[in-house]
């Protein structure tokens, strides 16, 4: 799943976040249409939230999902960002 | 066979600080069973709908829980299909009835979620969601503002036309002594009320509220002029929205609702009354399309002109309050539904009375459109 | 032995932070410290940046480059910022890479040198023909306390190379120089590290990377005037200067490769990605001494021969806007809050 391109479909932007993500928060999340046909929903990063729109070129890489407890392992998971 | 709807009963809904399920649970039974007439000893079986219990309370096994509270001694069941946990109870229960296991079954929805930190709310609601929707950061109003955004961009809808369908839902609650907001609100208000995933508002969103509902439903032929249930039908989709075909419709709303008309014998421009889940203002504006009100792209401007507001010709949407205004304790909603077109059918609405009814419909949908109910009711 | 590097790849994250805006927040003359350090930004995480995903960023970058690569038996990553006191980097990386299961892992640390002396084993492991190619990875997003001198300059990178044969740049000779001189230390559990002040200078810094160098110089009896490009780590823009210019090399030999003049010290990143930096402007034939610096202490010196295949990675890596140029040049500011925040200290 990493490197692959694809563009914004549809997003929006949290202002209230569930808890584990609150210190990320304000933050858009973007439904992604890749190439090749599958969509995926993405946080989207790197990107000023006034540079989204639709047809926006994104790539997926891994980041930290949320902010684990002291005891826990750290979550990775998949987000977008902009190809400039 | 008929299955008749002999008795509702609907608990305030709103911030309960006092209340506890069991009390929801045996006051909104009480009431539906008052207006039924029929002593308890009659009820044969009891269907729970409910989503949070777990999560949020550490208490499963509802149906044996209400069982005993109400004193039923009787087979009971947990339903759970997120928002459309209390509309799967009941179609469950019309099942049962139609299987001819049982005459005379209870129906009760009941969800206690203003005993918890908002964001732990919102992070048991994801449940409805997909896993990866939750490690997205994606919450519930952060779905449907994508659909919002969709359809905006499709169909030139506007934010102000989607304040309309709060707008509306307020002044029909503030008819409603049972909803938990009496207020009314301007589109104004709504435009100007904060943000929380854009573009959905404050005033776009249903709010976290506790509640019950109870319906009672019977194959008997009963003793007074009761509406019948001509249709129940349910559809899925897929779980997550990524998944989805389009993202300007709910599909299984579509694919329920022409179950449910086929089942009924009846077309859209025949209801009178309907109650749909308006959990955001936008879902009121898909499920109108959806269930075939309205073409495609012609519902917000149509809510928005006052075209369903009660007092207008023609159909009338939402005058419980919807979810919006009258409040949504997850799992009641699909069973307040019911009970609000049993009311307005059988002429008790007062302030809100559709003179006239003859026939409701209910739309209840579980999560952001993965699971959708469409009743039919005729008197 | 044909040894040498068959790919690399970098990563510079996007954010960045004016160094004379952390001089503002702590009242200090902005000029001045500017002009002290010779820097006048670094580079910043976001906030759900860490060694791994930086890592991952750059491996990715490397095994993307098209070509021959043999199978991958070694996966070496070196930082002192592993997000884990016990639970290696390495598998993380090797498994969201889809290296599979056949490959030594390996989580290096020695300050700034963790990664250097992974290719020094790397390449110990492919001329013994034990292994076909193996990557190592150098990666950090260096902590630094508020209102300290080294909040300046700890910033975040990270490079990878492929180790194999048939290089486009061969591996021609290597040393490495070790002391026991606590210049720069982090006790276990503690958040920020200490540092010695001056003593971090002559006797740590300068004292092993002219150790290493002239090891170097001696073993290949190779002079800095046949030698294009040199590489030195770098903890600021003064010291490779100055150990440059001590050692016999000019200032247009060292230009290439610093990166520090653009992003701050990337600890474990420092001398390799000023090593990719030179690679992406290196023509065949030409030599490119390295010598890399980790407190505590030691150094890693290489020789290089770049061949003629470096073209073509050069090319891909411009189309794909992957040029250290490039990546240096694809940046946006934050404000002194938005470091803080991004870099967990509120």
């Amino acid at each position: 799943m990493l490197g692959r391109t694809g563009r914004i479909v549809s997003w929006t932007i949290i202002r209230v976040p569930p808890g584990d993500f609150s210190y990320q928060a304000p933050y858009p999340v973007a439904i992604v249409k890749l190439a090749g046909g599958r969509k995926i929903i993405a946080q989207v990063v790197d990107c000023e939230t006034e540079e989204i729109r639709f047809g926006l070129k994104v790539v997926t890489v891994v980041r930290r999902t949320s902010r684990p407890e002291v005891s826990e392992v750290i979550p990775y998971g998949i987000k977008v960002k902009p190809i400039f | 066979m008929n299955i008749y709807a002999i008795g509702s009963g609907v608990t305030k809904f709103g911030e309960l600080w006092g209340t506890s399920p069991r009390i929801l649970a045996k006051k909104a039974f009480a009431e539906a069973l008052d207006d039924a007439g029929i002593p308890k000893g009659r009820v044969e079986a009891l269907f729970v709908g409910n989503m949070l219990s777990g999560i949020l309370g550490g208490q499963e096994h509802l149906g044996a829980l209400f069982a005993q509270e109400l004193g039923l001694n009787a087979p009971a069941f947990k339903i759970e299909g997120a928002c459309a946990s209390g509309g799967l109870a009941l179609h469950n229960a019309v099942n049962s009835v139609l299987s001819n296991q049982y005459q005379t079954v209870a129906v009760l929805g009941v969800e206690k979620m203003t005993d918890h930190k908002p964001e732990d709310v919102a992070t048991a609601l994801m449940g409805a969601g997909t896993d990866v929707e939750r490690m997205s950061g994606a919450t519930f109003p952060g779905l449907y503002a994508i659909l919002a955004r969709a359809h905006m961009a499709e169909y030139r809808t506007t934010e102000e036309e989607l304040a309309g369908v709060s707008v509306k839902n307020h002044f029909h609650a503030s008819l409603n002594p049972k909803a938990q907001f009496t207020l009314r609100v301007t589109v104004e208000q709504v435009m100007k009320s904060t943000l929380i995933a854009d573009p959905l508002k404050l005033l776009d969103c249903s709010p976290i509220s506790d509640g019950a509902a109870a319906v009672i439903i019977t194959s008997r032929k009963p003793a007074k002029k009761s509406p019948k249930v001509v249709a129940s039908a349910v559809a899925t989709d897929t779980l997550g929205l990524a998944e989805r075909e389009s993202l300007t419709e709910l599909a299984a709303t579509k694919k329920a609702a022409k179950k449910a008309f086929t089942l009924a014998g009846v077309s859209p421009s025949d209801i009178d009354i309907a109650e749909v889940h308006d959990c955001f203002s936008i879902a009121e504006t898909l499920a109108l399309e959806d269930i075939g009100f309205y073409p495609k792209g012609r519902a917000a401007g149509a809510v928005a002109r006052g075209e369903v507001t009660l007092g207008s010709k023609g159909l009338v949407v939402n005058t419980s309050g919807g979810l919006k205004a009258c409040g949504h304790p997850v799992g009641a909603t699909g069973v307040k539904q019911v009970a609000e077109l049993i009311k307005q059918l059988t002429g008790k609405s007062g302030r809100r009375q559709v003179k006239g009814a003859k026939l409701g419909l209910a739309q209840n949908v579980g999560g952001s459109g993965a699971t959708a109910v469409i009743h039919i009711l005729k008197i | 032995m044909n040894v040498g590097i068959t790919s690399y790849g970098t990563y510079i994250p996007r954010h960045r932070i004016k160094i004379e805006d952390i001089a503002k927040a702590w009242r200090k003359n902005p000029e001045e410290i500017v002009k002290s350090l010779g820097i006048a930004e670094k580079s910043v995480p976001a906030i759900d940046e860490d060694a791994v995903t930086l890592a991952l960023e750059a491996a990715y970058a490397t095994l993307r480059f098209p070509g021959e690569k043999g199978e991958i038996g070694s996966l070496l990553v070196g930082s002192e910022s592993h997000p884990y006191a016990v639970n290696p980097t390495s598998t993380i990386v090797g498994e969201i890479l889809g290296l599979g299961n056949n490959y030594l892992a390996g989580d290096l640390e020695f300050a700034c040198k963790a990664a250097t002396a992974g290719m020094q084993l790397t390449a110990g492991l492919v001329s013994s023909g034990q292994i076909d190619s193996g990557l190592v990875v150098a990666t950090d997003t260096a902590q630094s306390k508020p209102h300290d001198a080294l909040e300046y300059t700890s910033a975040a990178a990270s490079a990878a190379f492929l180790i194999g044969k048939n290089p486009l740049a061969t591996l021609l000779s290597f040393t490495s120089y070790s002391s026991d001189t606590p210049d720069f230390w982090r006790r276990d559990g503690i958040r920020y590290p200490s540092h010695a002040g001056r003593f971090t200078g002559e006797p740590a810094y300068f004292a092993h990377v002219m150790g290493a160098a002239n090891l170097l110089l001696k073993k290949t009896g190779i002079k800095p005037k046949d030698i294009k490009y040199c590489v030195f780590h770098m903890p600021n823009a003064k010291f490779p200067r100055d150990v440059a210019g001590r050692l016999g090399f000019s200032q247009e030999q060292l230009d290439p490769s610093l990166v520090v003049d653009f992003i701050g010290n990337p600890y474990s990143a420092s001398s390799p990605l000023g090593l990719a930096a030179v690679l992406d402007i290196a023509g065949s034939g030409e030599m490119i001494f390295m010598v890399s610096y980790g407190s505590g202490a030691g150094s890693d010196a290489f020789l290089w021969e770049v061949n003629p295949g470096i073209k073509k990675i050069q090319k891909f890596r411009k189309e794909h806007k992957q040029l250290f140029s490039q990546q240096v040049a694809n940046k946006s500011y934050l404000d002194y809050v938005g470091y803080l925040k991004n870099t967990d200290k509120i």
